[in-house]
């Protein structure tokens, strides 16, 4: 009965090791921040898979919306580099997406490489003071007129 | 009054310190009132962190914008109710709260277990205590909530206009009393391990505090996608987002630890595996705390990056270092009174719905962490989208509903033929029988189908256990169909609660099984203009505009017909809050019995026109329907029988008569 047992607890994990090997195929992308996918870039290597980029702010003033503001076109930025980015997903832009926010894009380079083509965009305004120095904190504080 | 709420949170940390080490040493030298005393420290420090709760509710009310976390939460404007809420709206005021929980079920289990189970007690107690402990120093050295700032603002930064949502501030208390709660199994678990008390008496207590939390957690899990499908407007209620994720995991350890300690009291088997869940289950809430509010992995919600983390970390290597070191210790004392008789046995259903919810975790938990893991292996991180989650999950949701139904049809320690035929052939047969109707109402996804028939085998089962049980009794009571089977679920409430949530999750996969249908399509209407999509029509009459002081509105006015009937107007709607420079879609939504048509007004232009987003989700509402009956059946199974109620009073008279005879000695 024991080796029974063993034999299908052994069943059961390779089908769930299978299970996960060949959806984990389909499911990934390489997490990056913009100053290493800019200089993945630069040194010419290969940017044809799927690429999550994270780190990046949306460039103040830099969004085109289309006519119904259901598409845009936006630069993020981490500082240093800037990237333009293009929206191509079906559901809408977060409600938090807008200048300045923090955002996370899915997508590929597109063949031109011009521009990054998202198909998934979180956008999230962190609280401006959570995490920081108190210091800076103050800062903020006062530069937003509280 | 902040240094107030400052003091008892000062207070609070030496409080809940000394009752865990008091409880400690109560429990080791069995001496009550050293444990009376570690338990009115307990007390105290709820108390006092109450008092910190209120002071900083006082502050919340008053707009005291001196206080930082008053100054980023909330502003003039916002009503009571949010005013409220905001204390759970910022990591060092949620922190506050979650910590004042996890006092009040120190004192619930110090309340009702008074006189009872006076070998676990102390240590229960100790461990609650040294988790109220951990987060009196996060309060004070990490998110200290009465930080105040040198000027006074003019007005507070306000709350997020998304979180201002009926349903998004119960979603977060709900979700700390099931993340907090879980402490309560593991304190009865882990004082099971150093009492020495390794029989299956720990299990009674922690079964029902098991439940409680995770009631509470699948509550709080499904009111956070109810929010996302009503607020977000992508028409979707699971993302598996990593925060979502985290708060799922251990209702899974959960479910499986609920299931796998009757094979314990039963059998006497499975005894290491579930003092393996147990700490498991806290474990993986410590774990998901900080995946929250550290900001290591990127996720949608809202918690920024913070030095939380190294806490966390450190508090969760502690727990599971020690937990395993005495798992191990007692080890040779866990040995099973039993061994497996047979593979046909509900034993094995339940070690393999064990096997199949742990399963699930495993995979859920490799997503979510991957992107850590193939940083620390590869140096570059790796992120895995929700198809991930999907695919793996689904053919073991299947296995998991259908031993749902089956589990309950099998005997203990081996089931014969006759038997299986006997318990089986209905379901089937009523399940085979339901195939083609399925098949003929255009489900040809072949999930989806098997996901559908499955639901009917189940449904099937669980009505054959309730009507032959209710016929049975009806025979030898002479009652009423109703009343003998009202009567026969109250009796036994944990048998039938259980079988209730069965039916909860029988809906849930009929909602969930109904995304594999969803439709989607976008469109550009003139004023006037109406247009078929599906069997409905959808007329765009004309666009409204609205503005208060802290709110601009634009909604568009839509009627929508099925088959020639009007069904109602439609009012999506897009607001700007000028304080915030955000903007917030709200969607609109005619919910049918089988679908939802759900409707978002993307956009519009001078020219009169507007873009709509529609998506048609079917049996979405199983969803919703399936929430309340898990809710309702978790009450039912918790809520406590007339036995109950006598076990619990010879237990309580046996430890006074033995306080009584320790205390003349």
């Amino acid at each position: 009965m024991q080796h029974k047992f063993y034999l299908g607890s052994a069943v059961i994990l390779m089908g769930l090791a299978y299970l996960m090997w060949t959806s984990f195929q389909q499911s990934t992308s390489m997490h990056l921040t913009l100053g290493m996918f800019m200089e993945k870039i630069q040194l010419g290597h290969p940017t044809s898979d799927r690429i999550q980029l994270g780190g990046s702010t949306v460039v103040p003033g830099s969004i085109l919306w289309d006519k119904y503001k259901s598409k845009a076109t936006f630069d993020i930025t981490d500082g240093e580099n800037n990237l333009n980015v293009k929206y191509v997903g079906n559901t809408l832009l977060p409600d938090t997406f807008k200048d300045e926010a923090l955002v996370v894009l899915e997508g590929t380079y597109n063949n031109q490489k011009t521009s990054f083509e998202a198909d998934l965009v979180f956008a999230k305004c962190p609280s401006k003071y959570e995490g920081q120095d108190y210091s800076n904190h103050v800062e903020a504080m006062q530069e937003t007129g509280y | 009054m902040i240094d107030i709420g400052y003091f008892a949170l000062c207070t609070a940390l030496i409080f809940s310190g000394y009752s865990t080490f008091a409880s400690f040493a109560a429990g080791r030298k069995r001496n009550l009132s050293l444990a009376r005393s570690g338990e009115n420290a307990a007390l105290v420090t709820c108390g006092l962190l109450t008092l910190a709760v209120i002071v900083l509710w006082h502050a919340l009310l008053t707009h005291n914008f001196r206080v930082q976390f008053v100054a980023e939460n909330s502003d003039l404007s916002m009503p009571v109710f949010y005013l409220i809420t905001s204390l759970w709206g910022g990591q060092a005021g949620s922190l506050l709260f979650w910590g004042w929980i996890l006092s009040l079920y120190a004192v619930a289990i110090i309340i009702v277990y008074r006189n009872r189970y006076r070998d676990l007690m102390p240590y229960a107690v100790a461990v609650i205590s040294s988790s109220s402990f951990f987060y009196c120093i996060l309060h004070l050295f990490s998110a200290d909530p009465f930080t105040l700032l040198p000027t006074i603002p003019e007005n507070g930064r306000g709350l997020n206009p998304l979180l201002q949502q009926p349903l998004m501030a119960i979603h977060p208390p709900l979700l700390y009393l099931g993340m907090v709660g879980m402490v309560v199994p593991f304190s009865f678990a882990i004082s099971a391990l150093l009492s020495g008390n390794l029989d299956a008496t720990w299990l009674r207590p922690a079964r029902r505090w098991m439940l409680i939390p995770w009631s509470f957690l699948g509550a709080g899990l499904l009111l956070g996608g109810k929010w996302a499908y009503v607020e977000l407007g992508w028409g979707g209620y699971w993302g598996w987002d990593p925060v979502e994720n985290s708060s799922l995991m251990p209702w899974l350890a959960g479910t499986a630890f609920l299931h796998s300690i009757m094979v314990q009291e039963r059998r006497g088997m499975l005894k290491v595996w579930n003092f393996f869940l147990a700490i498991l289950c806290y474990s993986l809430c410590i774990l998901g705390t900080f995946i929250t509010r550290s900001g290591i992995i990127s996720s949608v919600h809202a918690f920024a990056e913070s030095n939380i983390g190294p806490f966390f970390v450190t508090f969760l290597v502690i727990i599971g270092v020690s937990s395993a070191a005495l798992l191990y210790y007692r080890l040779p004392k866990l040995g099973p009174e039993n061994k497996l008789e047979s593979f046909v046995s509900r034993e094995t259903a339940f070690l393999l719905n064990n096997w199949i919810l742990l399963g699930i975790l495993f995979a859920v938990l490799w997503g979510t962490l991957f992107p850590l893991i193939s940083e620390a292996f590869t140096g570059q991180q790796i992120t895995i989208g929700p198809p991930f989650f999907n695919q793996v999950n689904t053919p073991l949701g299947l296995i998991l509903i259908f031993l749902t139904g089956a589990g309950p049809l099998v005997a203990w320690r081996k089931s014969s033929t006759s038997s299986l035929k006997k318990h089986f052939a209905r379901p089937f047969l009523f399940a085979l029988l339901s195939a083609p109707i399925i098949l003929g109402a255009g489900v040809n996804d072949f999930y989806a189908f098997v996901s559908l028939t499955l639901c009917c085998f189940v449904v099937a089962a669980i009505g054959l256990e309730f009507h032959t049980g209710t016929l049975a009794r009806k025979r030898s009571t002479g009652e009423g169909y109703f009343i003998a089977m009202f009567r026969l679920s109250s009796k036994n409430r944990r048998r039938y609660g259980g079988y209730i949530t069965h039916v909860a999750l029988v809906l849930l996969f009929v909602g969930f099984t109904g995304k594999a249908f969803t439709t989607e399509t976008e469109l550009v209407l003139q004023e006037s203009e109406t247009r078929r999509f599906g069997e409905y029509n959808l007329t765009f009459e004309t666009l409204a505009y609205g503005e208060n002081a802290g709110m601009q509105s634009t909604a568009a006015v839509l009627s929508l017909h099925l088959n020639g009937e009007r069904l109602g107007t439609l009012l999506p709607e897009r607001r700007y809050y000028k304080a915030f420079d955000q903007g917030t879609t709200e969607v609109s939504i005619y919910s049918g019995l089988l679908e939802d048509f759900y409707l978002i007004l993307v956009g519009w232009s001078n020219d009169g026109s507007a873009k709509f987003q529609i998506y048609i989700n079917p049996l979405v509402k199983f969803v919703w329907l399936g929430s309340i009956v898990l809710i309702f059946g978790s009450i039912w199974a918790m809520w406590p029988t007339g036995r109950d109620r006598r076990v619990a009073k010879i237990d309580t008279q046996n430890a006074l008569n033995t306080n009584k005879t320790v205390e003349s000695i």
